[in-house]
């Protein structure tokens, strides 16, 4: 028997997670390639169901499951359909089996009686049992990658990245699941080219249209509907099952008799892959049994509005992207639905190329975050995923319109800023409202922040002036910042999107979570600044190797004085605040150095390449041309 | 301070532009500055690597576009620019605008997916055209600043119709 040696200081590895609306999945890069770690459930494929007991217990995955149709409204399954949801949100109020607490909140909760968790909270269980399957296996984690649609909006991505924290692990990067998939797919093959990757997935419909050309990865355009899925083919079915049930009206419609349907529905939809008939029985009311029998060309035509509305989210990313369909290398099948056989058909029709699937279309993304989450960790230089915002973002007007001021599908980071003024004389405050989407009217799009800026000098109406910028980061969140700048005034306004929790909020969450509250949480800030350190320490040696030269002698002096303290401090303190100052004193003292080495790399980017390395990617490009002749026609 | 996004990207400032070549050093400085690439440095690194990304993204933004390319030529010409500096249209601009929105309506109307793209396909090459004469324009020896704005404002009649025909088109998908 091969024995797993397990050495303490090898680095912790970093994982992918593919936190899916019906499972969820986490992986790692072994020997240069991505493999699933088992869940707890013995699986790769851990059901994304988190049951909460009465009496205070809490399972995951398919122990969870099983409770379903016992407890439906203590099983909470799809829980990311709910991430970054008020309970106004028309999703909270779709057919399922769920009771949320009622009223106007910014975050909807499940009213589970005593207990009242969150999507987060939810979403954060799931994460928590994939940290200790990874755990379990790799002995230290390193910080994960989590995928999300890439559709998801600014409110559904902090609500993931919350989860995350929650659970007590180290976001490397929200990275979206058809990028994940392509990363996976490109790596693999080594294929240039554009590619479409349609994603559609329990939940939620994603398509990219992505160019990959020598290690990046660039998103042309994304589009979707982040309210579309597998499940609504569950529900097509399930309506009719319902109704052959004697299930009529909402009353009938009790949790049990809803939770059977879908459960059936399920079944049926799995069933029809391979059969071209399925009959099932079913529960009537008033007791005995029903036979409800359906076609695959029943279940086809039933889906064929659902597939109608990825169609139109296709052509619009095509068009966003400027190409034809022709001008695609492939499209790249993703997430469990895809398997359904009209939906493979449908792809065929619409984009006019054999769609590709032969990675597991439930392993993809998670290999993808894998891959990434390897990349990041070892600092690699050979792949770079350049990614584009989902959804516009805009500032309400007056009227009730909208501002924009990013558009969708630009490439992130992006930063943009516009210039407001007063509209009343001596007004001293003045309402931000911040919201993304592509509709007309304010009220249409999903509201993010609302803030107010305050402390304005009275002034003429149009005198003062009040500059807000934005700034999406490289995970797609955004940031918003006012300031107002008129006699000499400045005043800046740093806002969180109301949805989001504070870092205060997820640290008092994460101290109420562990057993012995503070003296842990305690550890666990101080083994993560160890960690910092370890980077820090490995990052700034490679910048010394490359870019010594461009340090003055009294520089080199002060980096190499609070490089000591760091080293001293990272070994020996025991309060993690030491190592943190450390750190900064650090920051500090190579400030100036990073903008020179900044200049160098832009200098060294555009001075371009040399004629070498010139005549070697157009033999490289030779070469996949050759590829691509010699396996085109197996395609 | 305003971005010069000729300077940022390193490319010789002109109209006419390579969009290939400027795709390939958007690729290139990305490379350099992308906040993956520093993702294990320190703090101060990280936030100026993340400031010049978006800068680079931006400057390529601008240079996409020719309407703020233009922009940006004529802010480097000293020459204030934006909707309120543009002379106003002429009356054959204003008859060939008025002409094709009327098109346009009716095919809101009559959902005439075919016409509405010939349509559109027609604008476009307008637009070609005011394109060309702005390169013309920014290389002429005497390049006249109000003969510059006049095309500049003239795309922005056609871009304006061609958002405006998208989102009809895009119902119509």
């Amino acid at each position: 028997m091969l024995l797993d040696i397990f050495d303490p200081k090898a680095p912790p590895q970093a994982v992918g997670i593919d936190l899916g609306t019906t499972n969820s999945i986490v992986a790692h890069v072994r020997d240069g390639r991505a493999v699933p770690l088992t869940t707890c459930d013995g699986t790769p494929l851990l059901p994304s169901v988190v049951h909460y007991g009465a009496e205070g217990s809490v399972q995951v995955g398919r122990t969870a499951l099983a409770y379903a149709t016992r407890e439906p409204e203590r099983t909470i399954a799809s829980v990311k359909r709910f991430m970054g949801r008020a309970s106004g949100d028309v999703e909270t109020t779709r057919l399922g089996a769920y009771k949320f607490v009622p009223g106007e909140a910014a975050v909807v909760r499940f009213d589970l009686g005593k207990l009242t968790p969150s999507a987060v909270e939810v979403s954060a269980e799931i994460l928590k049992s994939l940290k200790q399957s990874a755990l379990d296996q790799l002995h230290q984690v390193g910080g994960a990658v989590i995928t999300v649609p890439a559709y998801f909006d600014d409110a559904q991505r902090q609500a993931t990245r919350d989860a995350g924290r929650l659970a007590g692990l180290e976001v490397l990067r929200l990275l979206n699941e058809p990028t994940a998939a392509a990363l996976a797919y490109g790596l693999e093959k080594q294929q240039n080219g554009l590619f479409a990757v349609y994603d559609l997935g329990g939940g939620t419909f994603d398509v990219t249209i992505l160019l990959l050309e020598d290690g990046v990865f660039q998103v042309k355009s994304t589009g979707g509907d982040s309210a579309l899925g597998g499940d609504d083919m569950d529900r097509e079915i399930a309506e009719r099952m319902l109704a052959a049930m004697g299930a009529t009206t909402p009353e009938l419609r009790t949790a049990e008799v809803v939770s059977i349907a879908l459960e059936a529905a399920r079944r049926a939809k799995h069933a029809l892959s391979d059969a071209s008939e399925v009959s099932l029985e079913l529960p009537r009311k008033g007791g005995g049994d029903v036979t409800f029998a359906l076609t695959r060309a029943d279940f086809d035509a039933w889906v064929q509005p659902l597939l109608e509305r990825t169609g139109k989210a296709c052509r619009r990313a095509l068009r966003d992207a400027g190409i034809e369909a022709s001008a695609l290398s492939g499209v790249i099948l993703v997430g469990g639905s895809t398997r359904v056989p009209r939906v493979r058909s449908y792809v065929n029709e619409l984009f006019g190329v054999e769609p590709l699937g032969d990675i597991d279309p439930d392993l993809v993304v998670a290999y993808g975050a894998a891959i990434q989450a390897d990349l990041l960790a070892r600092q690699s230089d050979d792949v770079l995923l350049l990614d584009v915002l989902p959804l516009s973002l805009g500032i309400e007007t007056m009227g009730g319109g909208v501002d924009k001021i990013l558009p969708r599908n630009t490439g992130i980071p992006a930063g943009a800023k516009a210039t407001f003024t007063t509209y009343a004389d001596n007004q001293t405050g003045f309402d931000l409202h911040v919201v993304q989407g592509e509709r007309e009217l304010a009220s249409d799009c999903r509201s993010l922040a609302r803030f107010k800026l305050s402390g304005i000098p009275p002034l003429p109406a149009g005198f003062a002036r009040l500059e807000v910028s934005f700034n999406v980061d490289e995970n797609n969140l955004l940031s918003v910042k006012a300031v107002e700048l008129t006699t000499g005034i400045t005043q800046s306004v740093e806002v969180k999107p109301s949805y989001g929790l504070t870092d205060d909020e997820v640290e008092q969450m994460l101290i109420d979570a562990l057993d012995h509250g503070e003296s842990d949480f305690e550890l666990r800030r101080l083994r993560d600044a160890q960690v910092e350190a370890t980077r820090i320490l490995l990052a700034t040696d490679k910048a010394f190797a490359s870019d010594a030269d461009l340090l003055e002698q009294a520089e080199r002096v002060r980096i190499e004085q609070a490089l000591s303290a760091l080293r001293g401090a990272a070994s020996s303190a025991t309060q993690a605040s030491l190592i943190e100052g450390a750190i900064s004193a650090l920051d500090d003292a190579t400030h100036d150095w990073a903008g020179r080495r900044m200049n160098r790399a832009i200098q060294s980017a555009i001075a371009g390449k040399n004629l070498g390395s010139v005549e070697q990617s157009v033999a490289h490009a030779a070469g996949v041309e050759a590829h691509l002749a010699k396996h085109g026609e197996s395609r | 301070m305003k971005l010069d996004p000729f300077e940022a990207l390193g490319v010789e400032p002109a109209f006419s532009l390579d969009i290939a070549v400027l795709e390939q050093r958007h690729r290139d400085l990305s490379r350099a500055l992308h906040p993956d690439r520093h993702a294990s440095a320190g703090a101060a690194e990280r936030r100026m690597a993340l400031g010049r990304a978006i800068e680079v993204n931006e400057a390529f933004r601008i240079l996409k576009d020719p309407i703020r390319r233009a922009e940006a030529l004529l802010a480097r010409r000293g020459v204030a620019s934006g909707e309120g500096k543009e002379p106003p249209a002429s009356p054959a601009l204003l008859m060939e605008v008025m002409e094709r929105r009327e098109a346009l309506a009716e095919l809101r109307h009559s959902k005439d997916a075919a016409a509405l793209q010939g349509l559109i396909v027609e604008v476009q090459q307008s637009e070609q055209s005011a394109q060309a004469a702005l390169g013309a324009e920014f290389t002429a020896e005497s390049a006249d600043p109000a003969q510059i704005l006049k095309l500049v404002a003239q795309l922005r009649y056609y871009r304006r119709f061609l958002d405006e025909a998208a989102t009809i088109a895009d119902d119509l998908l």
